[in-house]
Parts: structure tokens; C-alpha cells; sequence
């Protein structure tokens, strides 16, 4: 059918941001073992607390299996062969961006992330992060006058050791599972953001990371509290360059609400995805939790993950205050060899709580797309509700969609209510968007992005509209 | 978990017409992962009950049966053939059986028994091997004709006797069967059972399986079938009554174009654990599922349903959907589902759902402003959420269990 095979030519655009910054860095040898992580903490000066911690973690993480029950069918990763640690030189934070390396502003304002102050966006402060390290946070002053927090996570260390000390691994043990146990004992930098009791943040937060070497792996930690009564959204966004090897990102996020907060957490994750025949890419390994402590607490995740060679991320919520809410809106879109197993956790443990989960997948190519989720209601659960819907959207015959939804429920006074369905790009709707003079990749496109629609209506205005052009960019030459 | 090689050295010497499956059953089951809680298919099943169940020794000739003498079985209605796979009975060869069905030679079955377990893929599967180790009592039929009598399998139970049987069934090209299947159970005993079929073109098969149990009870059982084209298989099965239940239906559509429906109702009181694990594979374009798993689970039992639908890359145009219904009646019970869904094909309709809850206070309130009690209510709703799977049993079925008696037990618990 000439509509199939066009639909299959879409897909496959250039990745816009494989450039590699040509910029002096400074590399600990590669490998793991006690002396590094001794080493990059005292390359941050971090309190022994945080030493510890790393120990502890790397103690626990040396005896425990990397996890293959994900069935991601990737090579065994060498651990000793990766760098744990590769930060720009000079790379002390500058007191004003005037002193940031020219080219690593140039680097982000090529990714879309102007830092400089005159092209800022207007009304989100960032965080920029570059291999191991935060080059700049933005707005920071401005913030600081609501007494909202937001800074590097290695900055946050040094100036408020007693809120690391609190929440730091309260959400995320250490020994949580192999890859949060690796980021535990080599976690380099990340984000750290401090909402105080009855402060909406007044603008959005956002972090953006990037991987520049390509034998360095990226172990970001990022935490947020939000104390009672607060609210923030949180944006994030990832890049890295075009290397045909296979590079290693491990992250953890921590989100905690207390009374009457909320945070809503967007991802918008397009790791370099390794070429058209697999070759290359990021193996994203993320762990990612939120835990509603307070009564009537919100945590809203909404995701667009087209990117990364493999991706095995699951944020989930922890619902333990009364009447608490979880979301989890999640775009996860896969092509050539590309390999997601994505989903979320609603652990509902307070009376009253509430989540709902929107998932939808797009796989084409020779690509494999899973959704796998718990929903769990323990026994003190009463009153609680749960709604899942998860939709594939198959492009192709080669490509492959699973959905494994794991229900448990011990309390009789909740329900749950899950509900799936397959489908591809329809011959009739192609053709009638055709016939009214509407060009075929439009079509396709338009489609695409209806059959999102749920989720993307959940994302921040700039987000929204951004990855719908993502997933029109990555779509293109795929459908068919 | 289970010593194999322990348990092996317990089972009487290889002897029968199933000497050959025997001896191979024996010696690969020690090269096939015992069940353990780190594999996904027995994360959620009670090893300890497992166990206890192969601590049991073989159900023989001889073995106690007097609960199971067939005269406290209700009668069967006309023209209902029984066949009793019964150790005690000296020959199955014996029975004298109606014009259309057969039993096979062993020529025959030489050739045939095992075919559906490699079509299904279990000869991996631990149950599978246990039963090929243990099985001395087979039933292989091949049933040809459109007006053959509805067939009734019992499988009697032994006082502490693990049964372990094989059935298998051929089903001719335009074949039509009523079949009925009831697994007896008492006084701690258990079943192995592997029931093995095969539907040629056109064959209609509209199979009820029962397992009846006293609560001390277990079973163990796979429903393997191979569908050809254009052939329909309709299974109902109802498992209760079990310590420790686990059915493992398996279906593959060999060539694609054939209909399957399943539909399960278990329920569970006191401490029992009942689970259906299924996995329908269509290997071939145009194929039609229609699957419906309820669960009811009071006291503190437990309820698993894992449904497996495997659509391959050429299996094109499947019409697929799969529906869980739980409900959960007492706070110390747990419900534990999951459909998993596997899709390569992209010219596919296939959905899946799943609920958990308990009765719907609207239900009740509008069955009480009636002025119905609310005892009466809530019986009226669970009987008619079990009715929607008990009516499609085949052969007046419902005579084997009192199915008020059932749902006041249920609802007492609550």
C-alpha cells in the first residue's frame, strides 16, 4: 500500500542535538570502587554524612544483581569501564554567568536553553547541568525572595546539610534496587528544590541535563520537598550527543509533598536514541518517586519520552497522607531498535487516596514498547480509587507493544478500575483526512498528536507544544 | 522448595501405557527451575501448599475412595455419557462407548499424546513435567460426528492421594462436543491433571470444567488446546473449594481464524488461594478471543487471575478482548490481577480490563428502596454477577454444586 510504505518513510529524522562540545574536561579514571566515591566527595567538600551515605550505598550496591527482569535485552554493562565522574574545567560555580566557559552557554543556547540574562526565558528558571556538573541556575535571587530554594544539588550540600541530611534517600532507600544504589554511591549533581509552608513558587522550575563525554555516565539526584501547602511545577529535559557507544544514565528523583502541597514533575526526555540500526544510544536507567506524605497532597508526573536507546523508568507515588493524589500522564514514543519499559506505581496506602494513570505508547520500527504498572491498594486504603488506561499505537508489523498492569487490592472499600486497548493509524482516518486536502505526513501527524492529546494537555504550555513537534520530528519516516 | 530428586525416588516404577512419558517426565524434571518467588509465574502462589501437595503419595489401585462412590454423584440427565477416570476401575478399555467416539490405540497415542503441549510450548512448564513424571491413568478419545451424547468426565479424589491423570481428546474435522469435566475434591486431596485437545477445522467444542473442593483440597491442572481453522472452543470453568487451585488454560490458534471465548469464576472462602493463569497465543491471522475472568474472594483467601494474549507479527486482523472482574468481600482477602498483553501484529483490535472493587452501594441501595433487605440484595447481586459465567456451563451443570449455598456462604463471611 503506498500509504504504508510513506507512513514508514517519516520516521527518521537527524537527531537535532548529537553535536559533542569541544570542551576541556576533567575525567576521574574509569572504574568504581571506594577511593572514587571518597574522591568525588571531596571534590564537592561534602559533609562526612554524605560520605557515608555514598559508602553505606556502595557497600549495598556491590552485592546486589543487576535486574533482568525487564526482559531489555541489552549487552552486560561493564561497570569498571565507565567514568563516574568528568565535570568542564574551571568548573567552580561562577558567581555571575559572565564567568560560565562561553562555549558551554553556546552549547545550551544551540539546545534551547538560553541561560544568558537577556535571552532567558522569561518566567522559568533553570538549572543547567553538563556531564557530572551544574554549570548555572538561573532566577536564583528572585526565588530566594520567596524563600523558595532551587539550586544544584552539591550546592544545596554545602549551604543546607540539615535538609539533604532529612530527605535525601527518605524516598529513594539506598538499597531500593541496583541502579538507585549505583547513583546513591556516585550521584555527581542534580537539582535540589525547597518550597516553604504556603508558597506557591512563582515561576516554573526546570532542569536541563546534558551528556557530553561519551564514556561518562550521568548520575543526577534530584530532590524536592514542598512543605505544607506549597506548590511547584518542575520541568526537565534531556540531551546528549551522537556516540555509537552505549552510555549509561542512571538518575534517582525524590519528591516529597507534605499537607496540602503539590508538585507536578514533567519530563520531556529525548536522550540520543542510537542510529537506525540500534547502534548507540543512551540506557536510561531511572528511578523516580514521589512521596505524598501530608493530607491532601498532590503529586502530578507527566512524561514524553522519545529518546534513549533503552529506557527503564517507573515514577511512582506513594500515597500515604489521607485523600492524597497521585498522576501519571506518560507519551512514550519508540522507533528503530529503540527499547521502553515504562509505567508507574500507585502505592495507596492512606484512606481517601485517589491516582489516575494515562498511558500511552507509540511504537514503530522494529522498536518494543511496554507499559508496565502497580496499582496497589493496601489494607488501610478504604475509600480509595484508582483509574488506568493504557493505549498502544502500533505503526508497522515489526515493531511490538506489551502492557503488563499488576493490580493488587487487600481492601474491599476501594475499587480499581484498569482498561487497555491497541490500535494503529486507520486506513478510513488517513483517507479522510487525505481527501480533504490534508497532506499525508500532516495527517499522520495529526493523529498521532490526538492520540495524545490526554496526556499532552497535562504539560506545561512551552512543553506542550514542544513535544508535539518532538513527536512529529521523530516520527517522520516511520510510519508504515 | 520441592527436592526433586527426593520425590522422584517416591513414585512407584514406570509401568502402563504411559511407561515412555514416565521415564522422559523423570528424567528432565531435574533440568526445569523449581517453582520459586523470584519467577513471575509463582511470585503470588503459596511454595509451602505446593509443596505440601507433593509430600502426598501417588492416588493407586486401592487407594480409598469411599467419599467419590459414584452413587453420591448426582445423576447425569439424559443422554449424558459418564466416563469415571477412576484407578479402581480395572479397565477404561472396558466401557462400552456410543457410536462416534473411540478410544485410541496405542499406535495412536504413541503418535499423538504430548503434540498440543509442544504447540502450547509447555514442555518448559514444571506442572506439566511433575504430571508426565507421576500420570499412570489416561483417557485419549477421538470423537467424530455432529449429534455425538454430551460426554461427563469425573475425576474422583483419594482421602491424602495426590491423583495424577491425562486426558486427551481429539476432535475431528466438523466435530460438535458437549464435554463436561469435574475434579472432585476431599478430605486433603489433590489433582495433577494435564487435558490435552486438539479441534481439526470446524470442530466445536463447548467445554465446562468444575472443580469442586471441600476446602482442603487442591488441583493442579493445565487445559491445553490446539484450534485449526474455523473451529470454536468455548471454556467455562469454576474452581472453588480449593486449599491451594491453580488452572493453566493454554490456547493456540495454529492458523489463525478460529474462535475462542474463556470464561472463569472462582471463589474463595476461608484460607484457600485459587488462581487462573491463562496464555492464548494466535499463531496465524483473524483470530477471536473473547475472555472473562471473575474472582470472588471472602475471609481471608486469595484470588489471582495472570492472562496472557500473545499476538505475533503475522497474526493480523485479531480480535482480542479480555476482561478481569474482581470482587473483594472481606478486608483480610486479597485480589492480585494481571493481564498482560504482547503485541507484534499492528493490524489488531485487542483490549484488556480490570476492576477490583466490592458490591456497588448504588446496587444495594436501589434493591433496599425497593424494600428488599439487604441480606436478600446483596445475595440477588452476587448471584447474578456469578451467573454471568455458570450459565454458560454446558450439561445442566449447576446440578454438581448448590449455587445458593455458595453465595450464602460468601456473603456470611462478609
Amino acid at each position: 500500500m503506498s500509504n504504508q510504505n510513506s507512513i514508514g518513510e517519516i520516521v527518521s529524522k537527524p537527531y537535532k542535538y548529537g553535536f559533542v562540545t569541544d570542551i576541556e574536561t576533567e575525567k576521574f579514571s574509569k572504574g568504581i570502587n571506594e577511593e572514587v566515591i571518597r574522591l568525588i566527595s571531596e571534590k564537592k567538600k561534602e559533609p562526612k554524612f554524605l560520605l557515608d551515605f555514598r559508602l553505606r550505598a556502595y557497600k549495598q550496591w556491590s552485592k546486589m544483581n543487576e535486574p533482568n527482569w525487564a526482559e531489555l535485552g541489552y549487552p552486560k554493562i561493564n561497570y569498571q569501564d565507565i567514568i563516574y565522574y568528568a565535570a568542564p574545567k574551571k568548573s567552580e560555580k561562577k558567581s555571575s554567568l559572565d564567568e560560565v566557559d562561553p562555549k558551554l552557554l553556546e552549547t545550551f543556547e544551540k539546545l534551547g536553553i538560553p541561560l544568558s540574562e537577556q535571552k532567558r526565558l522569561s518566567n522559568v528558571a533553570v538549572d543547567a547541568v553538563f556531564d557530572s556538573v551544574s554549570i548555572a541556575t538561573t532566577y536564583q535571587e528572585k526565588l530566594a525572595e520567596h524563600g523558595v530554594i532551587f539550586c544544584s544539588i552539591s550546592e544545596a550540600v554545602i549551604k543546607y546539610p540539615d535538609l539533604i541530611e532529612k530527605y535525601l534517600g527518605s524516598v529513594v532507600p539506598i538499597n531500593d534496587n541496583f541502579f538507585a544504589a549505583l547513583n546513591s554511591a556516585v550521584f555527581s549533581d542534580g537539582s535540589f528544590v525547597f518550597i516553604p509552608k504556603g508558597i506557591e513558587c512563582p515561576m516554573e522550575l526546570s532542569s536541563y541535563f546534558r551528556i557530553n563525554s561519551g564514556d561518562t555516565g550521568q548520575f543526577e539526584r534530584t530532590l524536592i520537598v514542598a512543605e505544607e501547602a506549597s506548590s511547584v511545577s518542575y520541568l526537565e529535559g534531556c540531551t546528549a550527543p551522537m556516540f555509537d557507544t552505549n552510555t549509561l544514565h542512571a538518575a534517582v528523583v525524590e519528591l516529597i509533598t507534605l499537607d496540602d502541597a503539590s508538585i507536578k514533575y514533567s519530563t520531556v526526555q529525548n536522550w540520543y536514541s542510537g542510529n537506525e540500526e540500534g547502534i548507540g544510544g543512551i540506557y536510561n536507567f531511572v528511578t523516580k518517586r514521589g512521596h505524598c506524605r501530608g493530607k491532601r497532597s498532590k503529586i502530578s508526573w507527566s512524561q514524553v519520552e522519545t529518546g534513549s536507546a533503552i529506557t527503564w523508568k517507573y515514577p511512582s507515588c506513594i500515597l500515604q497522607g489521607k485523600e492524597s493524589i497521585g498522576e501519571f500522564y506518560s507519551v512514550a514514543l519508540t522507533n528503530n531498535y529503540q527499547k521502553a519499559d515504562t509505567g508507574t506505581k500507585m502505592i495507596h496506602i492512606g484512606e481517601n487516596t485517589r491516582s489516575t494513570i494515562v498511558s500511552k505508547g507509540i511504537s514503530a520500527g522494529r522498536s518494543s514498547n511496554s507499559y508496565r504498572g502497580l496499582v496497589q491498594m493496601g489494607p488501610n486504603s478504604k475509600g480509595s480509587k484508582n483509574y488506568s488506561q493504557c493505549d498502544s499505537m502500533l505503526i508497522g508489523d515489526q515493531a511490538s507493544a506489551n502492557t503488563y498492569p499488576y493490580i493488587r487490592s487487600q481492601q474491599p472499600q476501594s475499587s480499581i478500575e484498569h482498561e487497555a486497548s491497541t490500535c494503529r493509524i486507520s486506513e478510513e482516518q488517513l483517507f479522510y483526512l487525505q481527501s480533504r486536502g490534508i497532506g499525508f505526513e500532516e495527517a499522520v501527524s495529526m493523529m498521532v498528536s490526538g492520540f495524545c492529546r490526554d496526556v499532552f494537555n497535562e504539560l506545561p504550555m512551552e512543553f506542550a507544544a514542544e513535544a508535539d513537534k518532538l513527536l512529529a520530528l521523530k516520527l517522520e519516516g516511520s510510519v508504515g | 522448595m520441592l527436592n526433586s530428586n527426593e520425590w522422584l525416588t517416591s513414585l512407584p516404577d514406570p509401568k502402563g501405557k504411559l511407561k515412555e512419558v514416565q521415564v522422559r517426565g523423570r528424567k528432565s524434571l531435574p533440568n526445569i527451575d523449581s517453582p520459586s518467588k523470584k519467577n513471575e509465574i509463582w511470585r503470588l502462589t503459596n511454595l509451602d501448599r505446593l509443596k505440601a501437595i507433593f509430600d502426598l503419595p501417588i492416588a493407586f489401585k486401592g487407594s480409598e475412595s469411599e467419599e467419590n462412590r459414584a452413587e453420591y454423584w448426582p445423576d447425569s440427565p439424559e443422554p449424558v455419557f459418564r466416563i469415571s477416570l477412576d484407578p479402581n476401575e480395572d479397565s477404561i478399555e472396558s466401557i462400552k462407548l456410543p457410536e462416534g467416539i473411540r478410544l485410541l490405540n496405542n499406535n495412536e497415542i504413541e503418535q499423538i499424546l504430548g503434540h498440543v503441549v509442544n504447540r502450547c510450548e509447555c514442555n518448559n512448564n514444571w506442572l506439566v513435567t511433575i504430571n508426565k513424571a507421576s500420570s499412570y491413568h489416561l483417557l485419549a478419545l477421538k470423537i467424530q460426528g455432529r449429534s455425538i451424547p454430551p460426554l461427563e468426565i469425573i475425576m474422583p479424589s483419594y482421602r491424602g492421594r495426590l491423583s495424577s491423570t491425562r486426558v486427551l481428546i481429539i476432535l475431528e474435522e466438523n466435530t460438535e462436543l458437549d464435554l463436561l469435566q469435574v475434579f472432585l475434591g476431599t478430605n486433603n486431596s489433590a489433582h495433577s491433571n494435564i487435558t490435552e485437545i486438539h479441534l481439526d477445522q470446524e470442530a466445536k467444542l463447548n467445554h465446562g470444567v468444575i472443580a469442586d473442593g471441600d476446602g482442603s483440597s487442591s488441583l493442579m491442572g493445565q487445559i491445553l488446546v490446539e484450534q485449526k481453522t474455523r473451529s470454536e472452543y468455548y471454556l467455562t470453568n469454576v474452581l472453588k473449594g480449593l486449599f491451594l487451585g491453580r488452572l493453566e488454560p493454554y490456547v493456540v490458534q495454529s492458523d489463525g481464524k478460529a474462535k475462542t471465548s474463556l470464561r472463569g469464576l472462582q471463589i474463595s472462602n476461608k484460607l484457600e488461594q485459587i488462581g487462573t493463569y491463562s496464555n492464548i497465543r494466535f499463531d496465524g491471522p483473524e483470530g477471536d478471543l473473547d475472555q472473562l475472568q471473575k474472582a470472588v474472594a471472602t475471609d481471608s483467601s486469595h484470588c489471582v487471575f495472570n492472562g496472557q494474549i500473545i499476538v505475533p507479527r503475522h497474526a493480523q486482523r485479531t480480535n482480542a478482548s479480555q476482561l478481569s472482574r474482581n470482587l473483594l468481600l472481606s478486608s483480610r482477602a486479597r485480589i492480585d490481577t494481571k493481564p498482560e498483553l504482547a503485541i507484534v501484529a499492528d493490524d489488531v483490535r485487542c483490549t484488556h480490563g480490570a476492576t477490583v472493587s466490592q458490591l456497588q452501594d448504588e446496587e444495594l441501595f436501589y434493591m433496599r428502596s425497593r424494600g428488599i433487605s439487604i441480606k436478600e440484595s446483596m445475595q440477588m447481586l452476587l448471584k447474578g454477577y456469578c451467573e454471568d459465567v455458570l450459565s454458560s456451563l454446558p450439561l445442566k451443570a449447576k446440578r454438581w454444586f448448590e449455587i445458593d449455598q455458595l453465595i450464602t456462604s460468601s456473603k456470611e463471611s462478609t
